[in-house]
């Protein structure tokens, strides 16, 4: 079977123009409605006795206690929305950049949580009778929602603390996924406190139908595209394995059929996340990137046998059934501002790269739209570790692809390249010609492409030409 | 999978337990009974004696004349913590004694509030001698309240008038 079948024309210069101008435009208009609600916030608790609350007792404390939860409250519930592969958002901003920023607001969402708690427990002790010890039992106890607010907040400490750098290292990554799933349970249990014990989500009927929209936004949202999306989708394509083939030592590839598969149409470059009902195992899901796109109903997906689900993986016969979530990504040719690319891949990031690169040299070929220049470059440890190989070899004839594998270990230093190719920037620079003027894709471990960009960056290569994709969270 | 079912099991249970607590169905537990009458203690001869909470407010908006003064009940005031309604002591045209009837006290924060902020506003009315009072700091929603029920207040009085 022919592995070198392009399955969507590339966009012209033209339509890749009009494509970022509506992607800049979803853009400003996420960031306004976010920067709207918190400037609406602080509006509000103004209008509430804010700072003019500070005179009575403990008033200190309670206003900026009241400030710090209002405020976790709407980034709490934003950092969902980054997370609700909101298609525009998800085509705008790329899910590395979401992933990012939900880290980021999540977290800030969680500090201005401890800070509400600290300052309301020590406003309340303040201005009341009961001594600190008292006043919290008093708290949690008696107010309306408040005992659901507690365990909401355990709830979020917990998918917190399993995120932090060095428990997200130790944990496998179903068991940081079952505690991050709880973080809805958090964000649900903590709404009835701000409900029935904060009055300001229901002071003013303004204020109660804003909450109300960013609440039933961000639920509505993750019902629609994480849940009935994807299954809408597994059911109408009814994706099953086709056949499996080892490609490396500790690599295979899966081709998948479905039906009605055009109105999928993944782009070249994304991936889906894929669930296999092999059986026990099933409700894990893993991010493979499609390979290939092997004629009009199938896509291949190419997979590592060596991780916890190694064996399993494996065990894929054809007719397996398998549930998607996706397309998703946004290393795509439709978000470059040249013509030429360059693409750098380390062991298994090729998988995308490998069906970009055959997408992006398949377009022009007229005397106004000359071909476009891909250069592909591998950088793998062992020659072993070789992907595709006939395949490099057989769009070098079709398309004019310029692949090559970079063998070898790591070089010294800092250096993203095998010790072999020695300076990785005088290597782009003889290699590479007219490299700030193409745009370059990254597909590989965080670390790695960070130092890359580096390079690239100093070569003269403009930031909005780098575009990078990672699967690690 | 077992792990999985374990997990969604034992939340369950959790949430079942959490949910059986009855603060969690949006009551508050009371802790300080009796409390009302700490405020309305600065109570001056001529209101009529009243007990917040033992028996049902007053009807508002029926001016009851008395030997020397007219006493009016206010609307009750729906704050976001629960009701408040004044009542006015008028003599010769005059504001003489502002009674609170009811006020939120399910949560202990609201009786602390209300402790400090009732009396307050009752002497600003005395000293005002209208509802156009300002609102006391850290107490915003029983300022409210309170202004609403004694503005309905005066407007019966007047209505009578």
């Amino acid at each position: 079977m022919s592995m070198t079948t392009a399955a969507l024309a590339a966009p012209s210069a033209a339509t890749r123009l009009r494509m970022r101008r509506r992607r800049s435009w979803v853009s400003a208009l996420a960031l306004t409605l976010a920067g709207g609600t918190l400037a609406l916030l602080v509006i509000s608790w103004l209008a509430n006795g804010g700072i003019a609350a500070i005179g009575a007792p403990g008033g200190a404390a309670l206003t900026f206690g009241r400030l710090t939860g209002l405020v976790a409250a709407d980034l709490l519930l934003m950092q969902v929305l980054l997370m609700a592969r909101i298609p525009p958002l998800e085509r705008a901003w790329g899910q590395a950049t979401l992933t990012r920023t939900h880290r980021l607001v999540g977290m800030a969402s969680f500090w201005l949580m401890l800070a509400h708690i600290v300052l309301i427990v020590a406003g309340y002790t303040q201005a009341g009778t009961l001594s600190l010890p008292g006043q919290i039992w008093d708290l949690v106890t008696t107010y309306p929602g408040m005992l659901l607010a507690v365990a909401g907040t355990l709830a979020l400490i917990a998918v917190v603390g399993s995120s932090l750098r060095a428990a997200r290292r130790r944990l496998r990554y179903e068991s940081w996924h079952l505690i991050h799933l709880y973080a809805y349970l958090g964000v649900g249990l903590v709404l009835p406190h701000q409900l029935w014990t904060g009055a300001d989500f229901l002071a003013a009927p303004g204020m109660t139908l804003f909450w109300w929209s960013v609440w039933s936004a961000a639920a509505g949202a993750i019902v629609l595209f994480r849940l009935a999306l994807p299954l809408g989708r597994s059911l109408l394509h009814r994706l099953v394995v086709e056949s499996v083939t080892r490609e490396a030592s500790g690599v295979q590839s899966v081709v998948l059929r479905g039906s009605r598969m055009a109105r999928l149409r993944p782009a070249p470059g994304q991936y889906f996340q894929w669930r296999f009902l092999t059986g026990p195992g099933w409700t894990r899901s893993h991010p493979y990137s499609v390979s290939a796109v092997p004629g009009r109903d199938r896509m291949r997906i190419t997979m590592s046998t060596e991780g916890d689900e190694g064996s399993r993986l494996t065990r894929l016969r054809p007719g397996t059934r398998v549930l998607i979530e996706g397309p998703y990504g946004s290393l795509t040719a439709d978000r470059r501002m040249h013509r030429d690319v360059l693409l750098l891949a380390a062991g298994l990031g090729v998988t995308p790269l490998r069906s970009l690169a055959e997408h992006i040299a398949a377009e022009g070929g007229s005397a106004r739209h000359p071909r476009p220049s891909v250069i592909m470059l591998h950088r793998i440890s062992r020659p072993q570790e070789a992907l595709f190989t006939a395949e490099w070899q057989a769009l070098a004839g079709l398309h004019g692809i310029d692949a090559r594998a970079l063998v070898g270990p790591r070089g010294p230093g800092s250096s993203w390249m095998p010790a072999a190719i020695g300076n990785p920037a005088r290597y782009l620079r003889a290699t590479v010609p007219g490299l700030p003027e193409r745009d370059v894709f990254l597909c590989g471990p965080q670390d790695w492409m960070r130092r890359a960009r580096t390079t690239l960056l100093a070569l003269g290569v403009s930031r909005r030409a780098i575009h990078r994709e990672s699967f690690g969270v | 999978m077992k792990r999985i079912l374990a997990a969604f099991a034992g939340t369950v249970a959790a949430l079942v337990l959490l949910f059986s607590y009855r603060t969690s169905l949006g009551d508050a537990v009371a802790t300080l009974p009796g409390s009302a009458a700490h405020v309305a203690s600065g109570a001056q001869s001529g209101a009529a004696p009243t007990t917040a909470g033992t028996e049902p407010p007053p009807r508002a908006g029926t001016p009851a004349p008395s030997a020397s003064a007219t006493v009016v009940n206010g609307a009750t005031e729906q704050t976001p913590y629960g009701p408040l309604q004044v009542q006015v002591t008028l003599a010769g045209g005059r504001i003489t004694q502002v009674t609170v009837l009811q006020h939120p006290d399910a949560a202990r924060r609201s009786q602390e509030i209300n402790a400090f902020a009732l009396p307050q506003l009752r002497s600003e009315t005395l000293s005002a001698q209208s509802a156009g009072i300002d609102a006391v700091s850290g107490a915003t929603y029983t300022t409210e309240g309170y202004q609403a029920s004694l503005q309905s207040a005066l407007d019966a009085v007047h209505h009578a008038a």
